[in-house]
C-alpha cells in the first residue's frame, strides 16, 4: 500500500464501494443490445444456437467479466499504463505487417491458438482503444498554455499517424479513417485551436486526388458504386442492392422473428457480419430498428454523462473518446446499409458476429465504467517514476 | 474515500501538483490552477459539440432508415418509363417460375461517318470524356479517316447518349439497337448461355434455342421457360462455392434433376463468369463441368454395377463376393481403401466401398452385358441434353477383362456429370431414364421414359444407397430434414506424366431425396479438393461433396414444398441400438430373407 501511495498518492474508493457505485445502467444497456444481437445471431443461423449465437455469448460473457474488472482499476493505474497499451497495440500492428509480408498476403489478424481458447486477434481494433488512452494521458499532462501552440500538436499528430500508416499497410481503409476520426475528435475536445482543424481539412481536400490514385482497384469500385448505385447493380452494388430490399421488405412492425426471407434465402451477404441491421429491419421491422438506435444513443448519451461529470481532463477525454469510437462504429455501419455512405467493412457494435470487436468493446466500456467510478479521483499531472 | 480526494471538487491535478512542484513559486501553481479550470470548461463546451453532433448523425440515420424502409418498390417504376419500344428479334428468356434470365433492352449505340466529321482531335476527346474505356488515340484515327461508317460504342446506357446527344458534334450519330441483359449475371452463367453483340446466341441455352427465341419473338413474344429453378441455382451455387473455398479446390460442379422428368432444376460449374461481360471472362471460367466436362467419377459407379448385376439376377441383398485379398489381375491390383479383409454382402460392398466386391460383380456380369447396360442408361453416348456444350464419353477401345473390373467401380470410363445424375435418376425412380432437359416440362404426367431397369431393381438400389448415408461413407450427407439415398465417388485424376496422381482428387457425391419417392437427384463434384484440420486431412467425396449435399437437400426441400417427415423406406427393416449394431441387424435380416 506503501508504494501505491507513493506512486499515485491518496487511495481512491474501497472494491466494496466501487461495486456499489458501478454504472449498472450502462451494464443493463450493454446486456439489452447484446441480447438483441443474441437473438439476430440464432435467427441468422436459421433459428440455431450454432454456429454464431453461443460464440457470441460465451464472448459476451468473458467481455462483461472483462468490463467489471476494468471498471475496478483505480483511474490513476489507467492512466499509468495508458502509453504501455498504446505500445503493445502498436507492437501487435507490426508484428500483424511482418507477419503479412512474409508470405501469408493481405492480413488484418493474428490467430491466438491457446488450449480451449482460440480465436483472431485483429490489433487494429484493439488500437482505437488504446490510441483514446495514449492522446488522453497526453492531454492531461499537457500544460493547459501549450495546448494552443503547434508544439502541443506534435506527440498527438504522431500518436495518430503510426497505427494509421500500418493500417492502411494491410490495407483497410476503412479502419485507419475510423482510427483518424477517433484521435482528431479527442485533440478536438482538448482545446486544440479551431484553426489547426480548418488548416487540416484544407490539407485533406488538396490530398484527396493523391489518396485517390493510390486506393486499390476495389475500393475505387466501391466509391463509384456508392455515388452511383445502379452503375453496377448486380457486381459492386449487389450488396446494397439486396440490402436496400431487405429494409424496404420489413415494413413497420417487420416480418417476425426468424420469418426475414431475403436474409435467410441468403440473398443478404454477410448477414451475421455487417449487414446483421439489415436483417434485424427486415425481421423487427422498423419498430425493431428505431429501437436499436435508441438503444446505441442511450450508450452514446450514458458516456457524455461520464465524461461531464468526470473531474479529471483524463476522465473526460477517454470518456468521451471511448463514447466517440462507439459511436462512430454505429453510425458507419448503419449509415452504410441504408446506403448513406459506401460498403465500408465495419461491424454492428455489440450486436455484429465477431470476437476482437466484441472485446475491446466491452474493455472500452469498461474504461468508461472506471471513469465513472472514480470521477472524483484526483490524477495526476505526470505520473512519478517507478517499476510500470 | 480518502480526504483529499472528496476535497478535490473538480480541481484535478491541484493535490498532486502541490507535492510535486512544492518548492514552486505560489502564483505560477495559482496561474495553473486557473488554466486547468479554463482547460475543463473548454472540454466540457466542446463535448457538447460533440454531443449535438451525435444526436444530428442518430437523427439523420433514424430518418434515413425511416425513409429505406417506408419507400414503396421503386424498380418496376424506373424500367417501365424507358419510353423506347422493345426491339423485336429474341424473346425473354425465364426460369419455370417466370424469373427473368435474359432479356433485350433497347439501347443506344453510337456510329460516326468519319467524312462528316469536322475536328476528329476534338470529337474524340469530347467522346473520350463521356465514354470510360474508349481508346483515345484509336478513336481519333478512326474519326479521321476515310471510310464512310464507323462503331464508336455499341450499346451505350441513357446517360451516355444524353450526355453524347447534348454536344452537339457533327458526323455522329445513334443507332437503336436492342442489348441483351442477363440479370441474374454469373449466377445462370453457363446454362443460360450469352449472345454476342448483335444478339446471336453463343453459349447455352442461347445457342441451342436460336430458333425457338426468334420464333417467339416473331409471333408474340412469349418469353421462354426453361426448367431452372433460380432459387435452386442459388442454393446450389453458394454451397459449392463455399465447398471450394474451404477445401481450396479447382472448381465443381453442381447438378439438381427432377428425377421423375429429367428436367435440370439447377446447374452450377465453378469457375463462372459475368454473361453480360462474357468477353472478358477466361477459358476456364466459360468451361462448362456439368456437360462438356468428361470425368472419371470413381465409386459413384458402383450403383450402375450393382443395378445392372441385381436387374440381371446375378446378385441379390444377401448374396456377396470374397474380398478377402487384393485382386491381382494382368500387372494391376486391386485393393480396397479401408479393407475388411473377408467375404462381403452385396450391401456391405457398397455400403464399405469396396472395389474388389464391385469388380469381381462387374466381371460376374461380363464385358458385353456391361457394355449394352451401360448404353442403356446413357453413359456411353453424349447425354442428350440440348445445350451446345456436351463432352464425348471416352471408354476403352477394346474392352478388357480388366477394363471390365475398373469399369465396376468407375474407373476407366469418362462420363459427364450431366449424364451421370441422369442415370443415377433413372435407378432409383422407378428405373425410367428420361433424357435431361433444360426446358420446362409443362405437363402434371411425367414425360415419356425409357424403362432401363425394373421397378424391383431400383426399389432395391433405393435401399442400398440408403444405407451408404445412414452407415457408409456418405454419412456426411445426413439431415435431419429428409430420408436421403446416395453414393460417394473420389477419383484419383490422371498425371500428366502417366498414370493416375494420388493427391489431384475428383470427389463427388450424388443422392436422391425423399429416398423413399425421390423428387430429386443432386450431383456434386469438388475438383482437386485439399484436405484441411476439420476434415482430418481428407479430401474423399465423402468430406467434401457429400455434406455439400447435404446442405443443398435442407436448403431446397422447403424451396419445393416437401414437408419434412422420416418417410421409411418399405423394404428397410426395422433396427434398433447404435450404429454399428443397427447395421448388423439389417444385413443379418437380409441374409435372413
Amino acid at each position: 500500500m506503501a508504494v501505491w501511495r507513493r506512486h499515485f498518492g491518496p487511495d481512491g474508493p474501497t472494491v466494496g464501494r466501487k461495486l456499489g457505485d458501478m454504472s449498472w445502467g450502462l451494464v443493463a444497456l450493454v446486456l439489452l443490445t447484446a441480447g438483441l444481437g443474441f437473438a439476430m445471431l440464432y435467427s441468422a443461423a436459421g433459428g440455431d444456437m450454432r454456429p454464431w449465437a453461443m460464440a457470441q455469448t460465451i464472448r459476451f460473457v468473458l467481455g462483461l467479466a472483462l468490463m467489471i474488472t476494468i471498471a475496478l482499476v483505480d483511474i490513476r493505474l489507467l492512466h499509468r499504463v495508458s502509453y504501455v497499451a498504446y505500445g503493445a497495440a502498436l507492437l501487435l500492428l507490426v508484428a500483424v505487417d511482418l507477419k503479412g509480408s512474409i508470405g501469408m498476403g493481405a492480413q488484418r489478424w493474428i490467430a491466438i491458438d491457446l488450449p480451449g481458447l482460440r480465436f483472431q486477434l485483429q490489433p487494429s481494433e484493439i488500437m482505437k482503444i488504446a490510441l483514446v488512452l495514449a492522446l488522453a494521458r497526453y492531454f492531461h499532462g499537457l500544460p493547459p498554455e501549450r495546448t494552443g501552440k503547434w508544439t502541443g500538436l506534435l506527440a498527438p499528430l504522431a500518436l495518430i499517424a503510426a497505427p494509421v500508416a500500418l493500417v492502411l499497410r494491410q490495407p483497410d481503409f476503412g479502419t485507419a479513417a475510423l482510427i483518424v476520426a477517433g484521435g482528431v475528435a479527442v485533440m478536438f475536445l482538448a482545446g486544440i485551436a479551431l484553426r489547426w482543424f480548418a488548416g487540416g481539412l484544407a490539407v485533406a481536400l488538396v490530398s484527396l486526388p493523391a489518396v485517390w490514385v493510390s486506393l486499390h482497384g476495389y475500393q475505387k469500385e466501391r466509391l463509384l458504386t456508392f455515388l452511383d448505385p445502379s452503375r453496377d447493380p448486380l457486381g459492386a452494388g449487389w450488396n446494397i442492392t439486396q440490402s436496400k430490399i431487405a429494409l424496404g421488405s420489413g415494413g413497420v412492425f417487420g416480418k417476425g422473428f426468424l420469418e426475414g426471407t431475403q436474409s435467410h434465402l441468403h440473398f443478404l451477404p454477410e448477414r451475421h457480419t455487417d449487414f446483421i441491421f439489415t436483417m434485424l429491419a427486415e425481421e423487427l421491422g422498423m419498430a425493431g430498428a428505431l429501437l436499436l438506435i435508441l438503444l446505441y444513443l442511450s450508450i452514446v448519451a450514458y458516456g457524455f454523462g461520464v465524461a461531464v461529470r468526470s473531474g479529471s481532463q483524463f476522465g473526460r477525454l477517454l470518456a468521451m473518446g471511448v463514447a466517440f469510437a462507439f459511436f462512430l462504429y454505429v453510425f458507419v455501419n448503419i449509415a452504410m446499409v441504408t446506403g448513406l455512405i459506401p460498403v465500408v467493412g465495419v461491424p454492428l457494435p455489440l450486436v455484429s458476429y465477431g470476437g476482437t470487436a466484441m472485446l475491446t468493446l466491452m474493455a472500452g466500456f469498461g474504461l468508461l465504467a472506471s471513469v465513472h467510478v472514480h470521477r472524483d479521483v484526483p490524477v495526476a499531472r505526470q505520473s512519478g517514476g517507478g517499476p510500470l | 474515500m480518502s480526504d483529499a480526494a472528496a476535497m478535490s471538487d473538480i480541481v484535478d491535478t491541484a493535490p498532486a501538483t502541490d507535492r510535486r512542484a512544492g518548492s514552486r513559486e505560489r502564483p505560477a501553481t495559482l496561474r495553473l490552477e486557473g488554466a486547468v479550470k479554463q482547460a475543463a470548461d473548454l472540454c466540457r463546451a466542446r463535448m457538447v459539440v460533440l454531443a449535438a453532433c451525435f444526436v444530428a448523425a442518430f437523427a439523420i440515420v433514424g430518418g434515413r432508415l425511416v425513409e429505406v424502409m417506408t419507400a414503396p418498390d421503386a424498380p418496376g417504376a424506373v424500367l417501365s418509363d424507358s419510353g423506347m419500344a422493345l426491339p423485336a428479334g429474341r424473346a425473354d428468356v425465364v426460369d419455370r417460375n417466370g424469373v427473368l434470365l435474359a432479356t433485350t433492352l433497347p439501347a443506344a449505340s453510337l456510329y460516326a461517318e468519319p467524312r462528316r466529321v469536322l475536328d476528329a482531335a476534338e470529337t474524340a476527346r469530347a467522346l473520350a470524356a463521356v465514354l470510360p474505356g474508349v481508346d483515345l488515340a484509336g478513336l481519333e484515327r478512326d474519326l479521321a479517316g476515310d471510310r464512310g461508317f464507323v462503331w464508336i460504342k455499341r450499346g451505350l446506357t441513357p446517360g451516355q447518349q444524353a450526355e453524347i446527344h447534348a454536344l452537339g458534334l457533327p458526323g455522329v450519330a445513334f443507332r437503336r439497337e436492342g442489348r441483351r441483359v442477363y440479370p441474374q449475371g454469373a449466377l445462370t452463367s453457363h446454362l443460360v448461355g450469352f449472345t454476342d453483340i448483335d444478339r446471336r446466341g453463343l453459349a447455352g441455352a442461347e445457342r441451342a434455342l436460336e430458333a425457338d427465341l426468334q420464333a417467339r419473338a416473331a409471333e408474340d413474344g412469349a418469353p421462354l421457360a426453361l426448367s431452372l429453378d433460380v432459387r435452386f441455382q442459388q442454393v446450389v451455387r453458394e454451397e459449392l462455392a463455399a465447398t471450394i473455398e474451404t477445401f481450396k479446390a479447382l472448381g465443381g460442379t453442381g447438378i439438381v434433376l427432377d428425377a421423375r422428368t429429367g428436367e435440370i432444376m439447377a446447374m452450377v460449374s465453378l469457375p463462372d463468369f459475368d454473361p453480360n461481360r462474357a468477353g472478358e471472362a477466361d477459358v476456364d471460367a466459360r468451361f462448362n463441368r456439368a456437360t462438356l466436362g468428361v470425368y472419371e467419377l470413381g465409386s459413384v459407379f458402383k450403383v450402375f454395377t450393382a443395378g445392372m448385376a441385381l436387374d440381371a439376377g446375378l446378385v441379390d441383398l444377401a448374396s456377396g463376393y470374397d474380398a478377402s485379398a487384393p485382386l491381382r489381375v494382368a500387372r494391376y491390383t486391386i485393393r480396397d481403401y479401408k479393407p475388411k479383409n473377408r467375404w462381403l454382402s452385396l450391401p456391405e460392398i457398397l455400403v464399405y466401398s469396396s472395389n474388389i466386391g464391385a469388380a469381381l460383380m462387374a466381371l460376374d456380369v461380363g464385358a458385353a452385358r456391361q457394355q449394352e447396360f451401360l448404353r442403356r442408361v446413357g453413359l456411353m453416348t453424349p447425354s442428350g441434353v440440348e445445350l451446345p456444350e456436351v463432352g464425348q464419353p471416352i471408354y476403352p477401345s477394346t474392352w478388357r477383362e480388366i477394363n471390365t473390373m475398373t469399369i465396376g467401380f468407375g474407373h476407366g470410363l469418362a462420363v459427364t456429370p450431366i449424364q451421370t445424375a441422369s442415370a443415377f435418376a433413372a435407378m432409383v425412380n422407378g428405373g425410367m431414364l428420361h433424357r435431361p432437359t433444360v426446358l420446362r416440362w409443362r405437363s402434371e404426367r411425367p414425360p415419356p421414359g425409357t424403362r432401363v431397369i425394373s421397378e424391383e431393381t431400383s426399389a432395391t438400389l433405393r435401399l442400398l444407397t440408403h444405407l451408404v448415408v445412414e452407415y457408409g461413407s456418405g454419412r456426411k450427407a445426413r439431415v435431419a430434414e429428409y430420408q436421403i439415398g446416395g453414393k460417394t465417388g473420389t477419383a484419383e485424376k490422371l498425371d500428366p506424366a502417366g498414370g493416375y496422381a494420388e493427391d489431384r482428387l475428383l470427389s463427388s457425391f450424388v443422392a436422391a431425396f425423399p429416398i423413399d419417392d425421390p423428387r430429386y437427384v443432386i450431383l456434386v463434384s469438388i475438383d482437386e479438393p485439399q484436405g484441411i484440420e476439420e476434415s482430418f486431412g481428407y479430401a474423399t467425396g465423402g468430406w467434401t461433396a457429400a455434406p455439400t449435399v447435404g446442405r443443398i437437400i435442407s436448403r431446397i426441400g422447403p424451396l419445393a414444398g416437401l414437408a419434412p417427415r422420416g418417410g421409411v423406406l418399405a423394404n428397410l427393416p426395422a433396427a434398433r441400438g447404435d450404429a454399428d449394431e443397427r447395421l448388423e441387424a439389417i444385413l443379418a435380416a437380409f441374409s435372413a430373407r
